[in-house]
């Protein structure tokens, strides 16, 4: 008998045409919305995650100022941190302001003392070599795209900073923005010396933007930690904080997700506008099948079957919108996906993920807020009595 | 002796309409035997279709009792009213009362799906209803592609298909021509001869001599009965 008054919902619901298709459209814009913002905010979670893995790597520890503020200088020994068991290789990122002349300008830039322990992170650090080469020894600088036309400097001519002379061995490779490991500075407008030499002309209490650790492969996080930790506190560095891969990687994706649930709401609104279409239309259904429910009753229905009846109808038309608002939905988050990589021109794809439990859920969620918005209808038409609705014109 | 088939005990019905008191029925007693044959006459507003709905259980009385095979039915729920509806009672309209969008054979298929008749037999026990009825051809039809008179014969093999008890019409011949009309009564003279039991209401003095008694209804109160 269910079975029946199904199939009498959806003859109903096809009876109606036109009008059916809107109230589908109502709930299918909805649903549309809901799952482009999510499997778009899924997708981007995805691409993020690989991402900060790739440029952090799993086996990394950062030390930073507090808030991951990276222009705020803490102080710390590298060598101590690289004499902790578990700690393969460990940088310290120091970079100081000086007075640099060189043959065709001059001024204040940022001068960053290269280690030669960063030849491992050259390329999460963006300190490609475009032109000439590497630093290999004292006395030679590396300059960025910016500062070298600043300078006038072109490989091998000299510049000096802060009275020492140097030569021009390489010119770095243009950047569109800074990368996460020089927290967030262009290396456009620096120039890159040796370490060494750095701490003679800035010498003193060794302060620096940030470090990053890598750790052996078998080697415990945690006691990593605890052990970088104990030598901050020794050095009087309160003010550090430890993030590794697993804190990122957290942290960023719950910004997302607050994002992402913020949209998704807003979203999730649309569908309760399609609901009040529903509703709408099964109220308008039940006056005019008002006879009809007279009829029904006549020949043996219960209340409860003419609540069904109303019921499936309003459910079927929420399932129908949420499928159909599913391909649509699923169809706009690649289009919007295709549209922005192409406008931005993202590094790296990224693709809209159509999770299983989105699948699931929004065509559940679609046929609830349809049942829901047939329930006051369909209580309306199961509480007319016989008589009255036979005698409705 | 056993008891009637349906049993009015000093029914009344009165409709409210805004403040006023407006009485349909005033003290009705009437006792419908198995194989009757009832015409309930009178002009409109005599209360004749209030009758009929409290006969056939799609109303309850304002005061008095229903008694359905010696059985009080005026405080049974909704549902279980439904039930014996569907399984005891058939009902013709003046309007056929069809459902639009099904055809023909799903209409008279109706009251057999709320009884829960599985699908193979309703159909077949449908089919023969209508083939009985002659509409054999019209299956699959649909109200509005029949003519008055097939429309009245789906809503009698509808009413027909559960075999009821009971088989009641409101002015069957109402909107219907003469010829049609006679048709549509000598359909009720012959199902009463096999013994069902007809009520019907009518101001139609030709459809009233079908009956084997007539009832006149005169402000909500039987004033006659002529057998």
């Amino acid at each position: 008998m269910i079975r029946d008054l199904f199939r009498l919902s959806f003859r109903n619901i096809r009876h109606r045409g036109l009008r059916s298709w809107l109230t589908v459209i109502g709930i299918l814009i909805g649903t549309a919305a809901v799952v482009a913002l999510i499997s778009v905010g899924q997708g981007l979670q995805r691409a993020i995650a690989t991402q900060v893995e790739r440029i952090v790597g799993y086996n990394t520890i950062l030390v930073t100022s507090r808030g991951l503020n990276l222009g705020q200088r803490i102080r710390l020994d590298i060598e101590a941190i690289r004499a902790i068991p578990g700690v393969r290789s460990a940088i310290a990122v120091r970079m100081e302001t000086a007075y640099v002349e060189g043959p065709g300008g001059k001024g204040f830039l940022g001068v960053l003392g290269y280690d030669p322990a960063m030849q491992e992170f050259v390329a999460e650090m963006n300190l490609t070599v475009a032109a000439g080469r590497e630093l290999s020894g004292k006395g030679e600088a590396l300059l960025g795209g910016r500062t070298a036309r600043a300078l006038g400097a072109q490989v091998g001519e000299r510049i000096s900073v802060e009275g020492r002379t140097f030569e021009v061995v390489g010119i770095l490779q243009a950047q569109r923005a800074g990368g996460f490991a020089t927290g967030g500075l262009n290396l456009n407008d620096v120039l890159v010396i040796p370490l060494s030499e750095l701490r003679e002309l800035f010498p003193g209490p060794e302060l620096v933007q940030y470090a990053v650790i890598r750790l052996a492969d078998n080697a415990d996080i945690a006691s990593v930690r605890d052990a970088v930790r104990s030598h901050l506190n020794k050095v009087g560095e309160r003010n550090a904080q430890i993030t590794d891969f697993e804190d990122l990687t957290r942290n960023i994706q719950s910004v997302i997700r607050g994002v992402q649930a913020f949209l998704a709401g807003i979203a999730g609104i649309a569908l309760l506008v399609g609901g009040v279409g529903v509703m709408n239309t099964m109220y308008t259904a039940v006056l005019e099948r008002t006879r009809e429910i007279g009829i029904l009753k006549a020949v043996g229905a219960k209340d409860s079957h003419v609540l069904l009846l109303f019921l499936f109808e309003s459910g079927l038309m929420g399932l129908g919108g949420g499928a159909l608002g599913l391909v649509v939905g699923f169809g706009v988050a690649w289009i919007a996906v295709a549209i922005v990589s192409r406008v931005f021109q993202a590094q790296g794809s990224f693709s809209p993920v159509l999770s299983f439990g989105l699948v699931v859920g929004s065509l559940f969620f679609s046929f609830l807020v349809g049942a829901v918005a047939g329930i006051f209808p369909a209580v309306r038409a199961a509480r007319l009595p016989p008589v009255d609705a036979l005698r409705y014109e | 002796m056993t008891p009637a088939l349906v049993e009015l005990e000093n029914v009344s019905k009165i409709y409210r309409l805004g403040e006023v008191d407006v009485p349909a029925l005033q003290g009705v007693d009437l006792s419908v035997q198995a194989g009757d044959f009832l015409a309930l006459m009178g002009p409109s507003g005599s209360g004749k279709s209030t009758l009929l709905h409290i006969l056939g259980l799609l109303d309850r009385p304002t005061a008095g009792r229903v008694l359905w095979e010696g059985e009080d039915v005026t405080r049974l729920n909704g549902a279980k009213l439904a039930e014996l509806r569907g399984r005891r009672i058939g009902f013709v309209f003046q309007m056929f009362n069809l459902v639009h969008n099904l055809t023909a054979l799903e209409n008279v298929e109706l009251p057999l799906i709320f009884l829960g008749v599985p699908a193979r037999e309703r159909r077949k026990r449908a089919e023969e209803m209508l083939v009985r009825l002659g509409l054999g051809d019209r299956l699959r039809h649909r109200p509005s592609q029949l003519s008055g008179g097939q429309q009245q014969r789906v809503a009698l093999a509808r009413a027909l298909v559960t075999d009821p008890a009971l088989l009641i019409a409101d002015e069957p011949t109402g909107n219907l021509d003469t010829a049609t009309g006679r048709e549509i009564l000598n359909l009720f003279r012959e199902l009463n001869a096999q013994g069902r039991t007809v009520v019907l209401a009518t101001h139609d003095p030709e459809a009233a001599g079908v009956a084997k008694i007539r009832l006149r209804l005169r402000d909500g109160q039987i004033v006659e009965v002529e057998k």
